[in-house]
Formats: structure tokens, C-alpha cells, sequence
């Protein structure tokens, strides 16, 4: 397949995954901090800005964390450049650059899901968020659903789930990140405690799944161990990075350069490696934020080595051979 | 509104009415049609209306307005009463086609070999070589099949003595036909009911035909040929249709940034490496091809493609150079073409055309503006007009004087009463202006898929039927035997 396609159809179900956990964090965080002090809410709408990487653009604009100002500026923030809705258009201008390799269903749901964005007015959203946060997951949701469903799993199908677990596994990472070491300095076993996991573990969607596997009281400990290592959970961190393993082994299957192939791979494997043989005790606690900012930087430089490979391909011209085989015979 | 939206009839006079024969009347392949909106009111008809454009709007089926604020998008309006064609009316259209379009490919290879017509003066040879998209680079090139244009999309029109005249013939790269193909689909999920009870011909598998044409075309022996369409990107206002067709036909679409030259062969890169390109279906102008040879600023296009096509390793199609005879100057000469290199008479028309060049024809053009259609020979989608009975005053003058100072490049036409077809406007039909724009392939051998996009001037009283001129299309309906 083409080079740029790949690319495209790669930050399409980027995007779309983006999309998709940005509101997450907006809808779960906007039903927890019900429950909690205005003190205590402010400093969870800040940690949201935080996820999403964008203190200081936030900061320039806005003075205050609140839920109007965090619901507007990571929905449809002007000066926000991952804002929802520039992370749906993205996806779709990706996907009409590719019109031609996915469905037509793919296509005309994420037309819709960009008509409702575009569409839906603000000021409704900013005084009843949950069913518009609702309509955006379902959408996303379908959208995959659809992906797998009306696409061929060739070449083309394997690039965007590469590109979704890779977005998955640096979201998961970046919300463990933000969030962990607060919770680790409470005192554990208080209900303060216990509820800032049970969001920990909704802004990732793992809370019904994480119960159902852990028993006993829940701790950070548990927690972190459970989205970083689990293998069943689609969020942890190990699941998704298994998932782009066995995406790009099938990248390269047809491959009649195999060597130009391996570099991905090869980087991958090994911080997939380090995660599969991780003691988590080596990193609970003031350990987790250098190992996870350390892992990050590491992900980061697989997507850099795929982009290299597969998407800015160096041009191996294909009669080099026989011409040099030509000088040797004279 | 409880009413039938046929109980307020306008009045079809003095234009030939495509359903009506006169009021009240429909001709007899509209009876049924007519029948079925007897029951039709305004309501059921604008809720049907809804359903479609939003089938539109969510499917993408969008083109960008040039000219506005970036970023415009809108639906090409479609209007759900269909256009229909008997089954002898349309046999008559495809031999007038098949007739012309063989005679015009016919015209580019003499003209690009021999120049027989032009040393037979049966055309000037002055107005072809100063013809803007005359390509000297394309002199003495043999190309597969002798094979120049592939696709045509002729548009065609009907004037008030109900004859059919060819109006323009499209030969660089027509755009349109994903619309034919949509508008059908819509119709069929909008209007099932009605669709069942006609006999109607199917145009789906044009693109199957359009491969076969553009297989048919490859430059060597192969059986596995990698075809590809070659389009300007994203922000091309028919990129829509590139990817329908693309898509239809299971073939890359590739950008110029995609392709590679090397030792006059043509690669795409791929995930897997480069990967040799056989054929292309381009919908990129002639000037933004190949910045080596034509428009140095392109970056559509891909150096050193002129010179793959011309070692006959990659093939392209349309072919290059083939605008000479869409130049509106050299269409007053193909009805001489057809007798020339055929031997036959014109089975369709010409619209009577003056040309700027002949010195007598300019004097009269410059006296009748007012009453003429003037165009300017190389536009084309509604761009470079006047319709003289239509324009003000300073709009007249301003082109009087643009003819005056280069007449070379203007032609003139009598304003021609187009035929009128019902078409629903603010909940009642009104009788608006329409053509035809049938499509034309050419790999083996002629072949015009039974339909095409039916454009109609939605502004009221307007001849200009392009779709960046405010206009839209209806679904057109060629019945079977």
C-alpha cells in the first residue's frame, strides 16, 4: 500500500482514539468531582489539563480549572491543538485523504461524528455535559466497531490498529502518570483514597474489569500494576503494546525487504520486553514518575522509527541489482 | 400543502417542456411518473427531500466552493424528479456519441501525426497551433492503441424545436460522473416505489467499464497492470469523486508527492518499497503534469512523467494535448472532422457557432451582443461567459472590448431556448433549464453507459447550469426496450 496512506489511515484511529479518551476524562471526572470538596475539584480539572499536555496554552487563555473552562477548552478550544474537535477533524481529513481504502460506513461515521461536533451547541453541552460526552464515546465506540467490521484485515487495517494501540498505551501511561502519585501519599484505605482510584481507573475504563480480576481492597499498588501489566485488559499498557507487536509482524509479513522492516520491531519488542519482565515493586511509589516519563520518551521513539520506515521510505531503487551485476561481468 | 404539488402547473411556454407536451399533458414515458406525483404533496415531497440530503451530507458527497471562506463544503443540490429518456431518443444520442467521439480521437492523432485535415485545409491550421492546450510536445508520440481520449463527457442540450445539440465536448478530464452514480443511489432508496415501476437502465457498473477501458490501454503485455488515479489532493473541489472512483474501481489514488520517476519508468511508494505504475488515470491538467516540461511551479505533477509516457512505459489517460479539441473555436469543426475522417453526416448537431477569428463573424458578434451566448474558447465550467439577452449594459461592454482586443479567443452562439424540466423549488415545481452530460469511454471501443448527470439551473430563469454557477443535477433515467 502507499506510504502516505498508511500514514493517513495511522493518525485516523490516532485521532480517533484521542477523541475518544479526552472525553472520557472530561465525563468521568465531571461525575467524580460531584462527590468532592471545590478545592479538591479544581485540582482535578487541573490534572486533566495536565493529561492532555497543555498547562500553559490553558493557562494564557483561561484563569481558573473549573468545569467550564476545561469542558470548553478540551472540547472545542480554539488555541488547543488536541482540542476534541480538532482531533475529529484530523481523523476525518485523514480519512478523506484515504477514501478510497476504507468503507464507506467508516466514512459516514465520522462525517457524523464531526457534524456533531461542529453542530452541538456549547452553551447546551456546558450546562448538561453527560449525554453529549455519552454521544461523542458512542460514535467513537461505532466507529471502531464498524473499522473492524466493514474492512478487509489486510495491510491497510493493521496500520490503524497499530496507530490506535500505540495512542491507547500513551494515554493509559500519561493518566497513571498524572494521577498515581497523588493518590500513593493518602492514607490508604480512606474513602478519599478509595474514590480517587475508583476515577483512576474509570478515566482508563478499567474499573468494572479491574474488579472483576483483583480481589481484595483496592490500592495504588494494585491499580498501577493492573493498567500497566495486565494482558486482557485493552487499555493496560502491556495489552496495547502486545497489540502493536503482533500488528507490525503482520506488517512486515509480505515485506520483500525484510531488513528495512525490523527496526520497528525491534524497538518495540524490547520495551514490551522491559514491561513483561518489570517487577512492579522496582516502580511503585517516587518511582513511577521517572519510569513512566522514561517510557513515554521510549514509545515516542517507536512511533518515530515506524514513521521512518514505513511512512517517509528512503527509495531503494529496484534495478540497483542487476546493474551491478552488469559492471561485474565486464 | 394538502394539495398534489402537480395542481399548480407553471407555464411551460415558449420552451419545450421535457414532461409536458402541453399543460396539463405529460408526454407519454412521463405518465407514469406524472401519476405518481398526482398523490405527492409538498410535505411528503420535502420530507423525502430531507432524507436524501442528509444521505448526501453524511456520505461526504460534498464539493468546496472555491472563493469563499475555507473550508465551505455544500452538497451538490439535487432536485428528485427524474429526467427521462425513451429508449429510441437515447439509441439515437449513443450513435451521435460513438460517431463524435471516434472522429475527435481520430482528429488528435492526425493533428499530433500527419496534420492531414490541416494540410487538406479542411481546418486552419492557425487556429489549432494557437490553440492554448496544443501540445508540440506530443508531435510524432505513438501511444497504445492510437488511444487519446478515454473519457469524454459530452454535454449535451435540447432546444425549443425539441432537437439535440452537442454543446460542448469534454475531453481533458470531465468530472460529474460519481454524481450520476450517486444520484442514482439515493433515488433507488428515496423513491423504490416509483423506481420499480419504470424499466430503468443501470449505470452502476460504469466503473467497471472504466477500468476495462483503462486496461485496455496498457503499455505492455501484462495481466496483472498496476492502474492508479492520479489526483491533485484533497483540496480539489471533484476529490470527492476521485476517491468514489478510486474506491469503485479498487485502484490506488496517488498524489505526485507518491510517485517517483527513475530511467523513464514510473513507481509508487509503498510500505513495501516502490512498486512500477502501468497506467494512469489522471485528473491532474495537462499544465501541472510534469513541472520538467510544462508549468515549472507544479507540484501536482511528477518530473520526468512526459518522458516515461513517450519511452511508451507508463500510458496516460486522457492523453496529453487532447484540450485542442475541447478549444471552442476548433469545436465549430467537428461536424468537418466527422465528414472528413468518417465520411458521414453529423447524426447530432452542432450549435451554430461564430468565430472571433473570421473577421466577418467578429463584426457580427460585436453588433448582436446582446443577443448572443459569449464564451471565451478555453474556459470552461461556467467561467469566461456572457449571456448577452441576461448581462447589463457594462457587463456587455466589458466583453465587447475583451473580444475586440483578442478574438482569437472568443466564439459566439445564438442564446438557446434549453429544454425545461420540472423541478421542485420552495414546495411547488417550477419548469428550470437543463442538459446532459452523458459519458463516453474509450479503450477498445466506444462505449456510453446508458445515463448520465442531468444538470438543472436552479436559479430561476438562469442558463448556466454548473454546479459552481448555482446549479444541480437530477438523477436521469434511460429506459430499457
Amino acid at each position: 500500500m502507499l506510504s502516505r496512506v498508511a500514514e493517513s489511515l495511522f493518525w485516523m484511529a490516532r485521532y480517533v482514539e484521542r477523541a475518544e479518551d479526552l472525553t472520557r476524562l472530561l465525563a468521568v471526572n465531571f461525575i467524580s468531582q460531584l462527590d468532592s470538596h471545590s478545592g479538591d475539584a479544581q485540582q482535578s480539572w487541573q490534572s486533566l489539563i495536565g493529561i492532555a499536555g497543555h498547562d500553559k496554552l490553558f493557562h494564557d487563555t483561561y484563569d481558573k480549572a473549573n468545569v467550564r473552562s476545561v469542558t470548553e477548552f478540551m472540547l472545542w478550544g480554539a488555541e488547543n491543538p488536541n482540542s476534541v474537535i480538532a482531533c475529529i477533524t484530523n481523523a476525518r481529513e485523514n480519512a478523506r485523504s484515504t477514501r478510497e481504502q476504507i468503507s464507506s460506513e467508516m466514512w459516514e461515521c465520522i462525517n457524523r461524528m464531526y457534524f456533531l461536533m461542529r453542530n452541538t451547541s456549547h452553551s447546551e453541552v456546558l450546562t448538561n455535559p453527560t449525554e453529549f460526552f455519552h454521544q461523542v464515546r458512542d460514535r467513537t465506540h461505532a466507529f471502531q466497531g464498524i473499522t473492524s467490521a466493514t474492512m478487509t484485515h489486510s495491510e491497510p487495517y493493521q496500520f490503524i490498529q497499530l496507530g490506535l494501540h500505540l495512542e491507547r498505551a500513551d494515554k493509559t501511561a500519561r493518566i497513571i502518570g498524572v494521577n498515581y502519585l497523588p493518590l500513593v501519599q493518602l492514607a490508604g484505605g480512606s474513602a478519599e483514597s478509595s474514590l480517587g482510584l475508583i476515577t483512576l481507573l474509570r478515566f482508563c475504563s478499567a474499573f468494572e474489569p479491574y474488579r472483576r480480576t483483583v480481589a481484595g481492597q483496592i490500592s495504588p499498588e494494585s491499580v498501577a500494576e493492573y493498567l500497566l501489566l495486565n494482558r486482557e485488559f485493552p487499555r493496560a499498557v502491556l495489552f496495547c503494546l502486545n497489540a502493536c507487536l503482533n500488528r507490525l509482524a503482520r506488517i512486515g509479513d509480505g515485506a520483500s525487504n525484510t531488513t528495512r522492516s525490523d527496526s520497528p520491531r525491534r524497538v518495540l519488542g524490547r520495551l514490551e520486553a522491559d514491561l513483561e519482565y518489570l517487577d512492579i515493586h522496582d516502580v511503585l511509589g517516587e518511582n513511577m514518575e521517572p519510569f513512566l516519563s522514561n517510557f513515554l520518551v521510549r514509545l515516542n521513539h517507536v512511533g518515530e522509527e515506524i514513521a521512518r520506515t514505513y511512512f517517509n521510505t528512503n527509495i531503494i531503487l529496484p534495478d540497483e541489482r542487476p546493474r551491478q551485476q552488469q559492471q561485474q561481468q565486464q | 400543502m394538502n394539495e398534489s404539488i402537480l395542481n399548480n402547473p407553471y407555464n411551460a411556454s415558449p420552451f419545450y417542456d421535457e414532461m409536458f407536451s402541453s399543460p396539463g399533458e405529460p408526454r407519454l414515458h412521463y405518465r407514469v411518473l406524472h401519476q405518481y406525483l398526482q398523490n405527492m404533496t409538498a410535505t411528503m415531497f420535502e420530507e423525502r427531500r430531507r432524507v436524501s440530503d442528509t444521505a448526501f451530507l453524511y456520505q461526504g458527497i460534498t464539493f468546496t466552493v472555491y472563493g469563499e471562506e475555507q473550508g465551505i463544503e455544500r452538497i451538490f443540490p439535487f432536485d428528485l424528479i427524474p429526467r427521462i429518456i425513451p429508449f429510441a431518443e437515447w439509441q439515437y444520442i449513443e450513435r451521435g456519441l460513438t460517431q463524435r467521439v471516434t472522429a475527435l480521437n481520430l482528429f488528435l492523432h492526425d493533428i499530433y501525426h500527419d496534420q492531414r485535415i490541416l494540410r487538406e485545409k479542411r481546418i486552419p491550421s492557425e487556429l489549432v497551433f494557437s490553440s492554448r492546450h496544443f501540445r508540440p510536445e506530443m508531435m510524432g508520440m505513438n501511444i497504445p492503441k492510437d488511444r487519446y481520449i478515454h473519457v469524454v463527457g459530452t454535454d449535451i442540450v435540447r432546444s425549443d424545436d425539441g432537437n439535440y445539440y452537442v454543446l460542448e465536448d469534454n475531453m481533458r478530464s470531465p468530472s460529474g460522473v460519481s454524481y450520476m452514480l450517486e444520484n442514482r443511489q439515493v433515488m433507488k432508496r428515496t423513491f423504490a416505489d416509483l423506481f420499480s415501476r419504470y424499466n430503468v437502465s443501470p449505470v452502476e457498473h460504469y466503473p467497471q467499464e472504466l477500468l476495462a477501458a483503462l486496461r485496455a490501454v496498457v503499455p505492455h503485455d501484462y495481466s496483472d497492470a498496476t492502474v492508479v488515479l492520479l489526483t491533485p489532493g484533497i483540496h480539489n473541489s471533484a476529490y470527492f469523486e476521485h476517491t468514489f472512483l478510486a474506491r469503485q474501481m479498487g485502484i490506488e489514488i496517488v498524489e505526485g508527492r507518491d510517485l517517483v520517476a527513475h530511467q523513464n519508468k514510473i513507481y509508487m511508494r509503498t510500505t513495501d518499497g516502490l512498486k512500477l505504475v502501468d497506467v494512469i488515470y489522471r485528473r491532474v491538467d495537462d499544465d501541472f503534469l510534469d513541472p520538467l516540461v510544462f508549468r515549472k511551479d507544479s507540484v501536482l505533477g511528477l518530473a520526468g512523467l512526459l518522458n516515461a509516457y513517450r519511452a511508451g512505459n507508463v500510458t496516460i489517460a486522457n492523453s496529453i494535448g487532447t484540450g485542442v479539441a475541447d478549444d471552442k473555436a476548433v469545436y465549430a469543426f467537428v461536424p468537418e472532422m466527422i465528414r472528413f475522417y468518417l465520411g458521414e453526416d453529423p447524426i447530432i448537431n452542432n450549435i451554430p457557432t461564430y468565430l472571433g477569428w473570421r473577421e466577418d463573424e467578429l463584426e457580427y458578434i460585436l453588433k448582436n451582443i446582446d443577443k448572443l451566448v459569449v464564451k471565451a474558447v478555453n474556459e470552461s465550467g461556467g467561467y469566461g461567459m456572457l449571456v448577452g439577452p441576461h448581462a447589463s449594459k457594462e457587463e456587455r461592454e466589458n466583453f465587447r472590448e475583451r473580444v475586440a482586443a483578442n478574438p482569437r479567443n472568443y466564439i459566439a452562439q445564438p442564446t438557446l431556448a434549453l429544454s425545461r424540466h420540472p423541478t421542485f423549488l420552495e414546495d411547488q415545481l417550477h419548469g428550470c433549464h437543463i442538459d446532459l452530460r452523458p459519458y463516453v469511454l474509450y479503450g477498445d471501443k466506444v462505449v456510453v453507459v446508458p445515463g448520465g448527470l442531468t444538470r438543472v439551473a436552479l436559479r430561476k430563469g438562469s442558463l448556466v447550469v454548473n454546479s459552481s454557477q448555482g446549479g444541480g443535477s437530477k438523477d436521469t433515467w434511460v429506459l430499457r426496450d
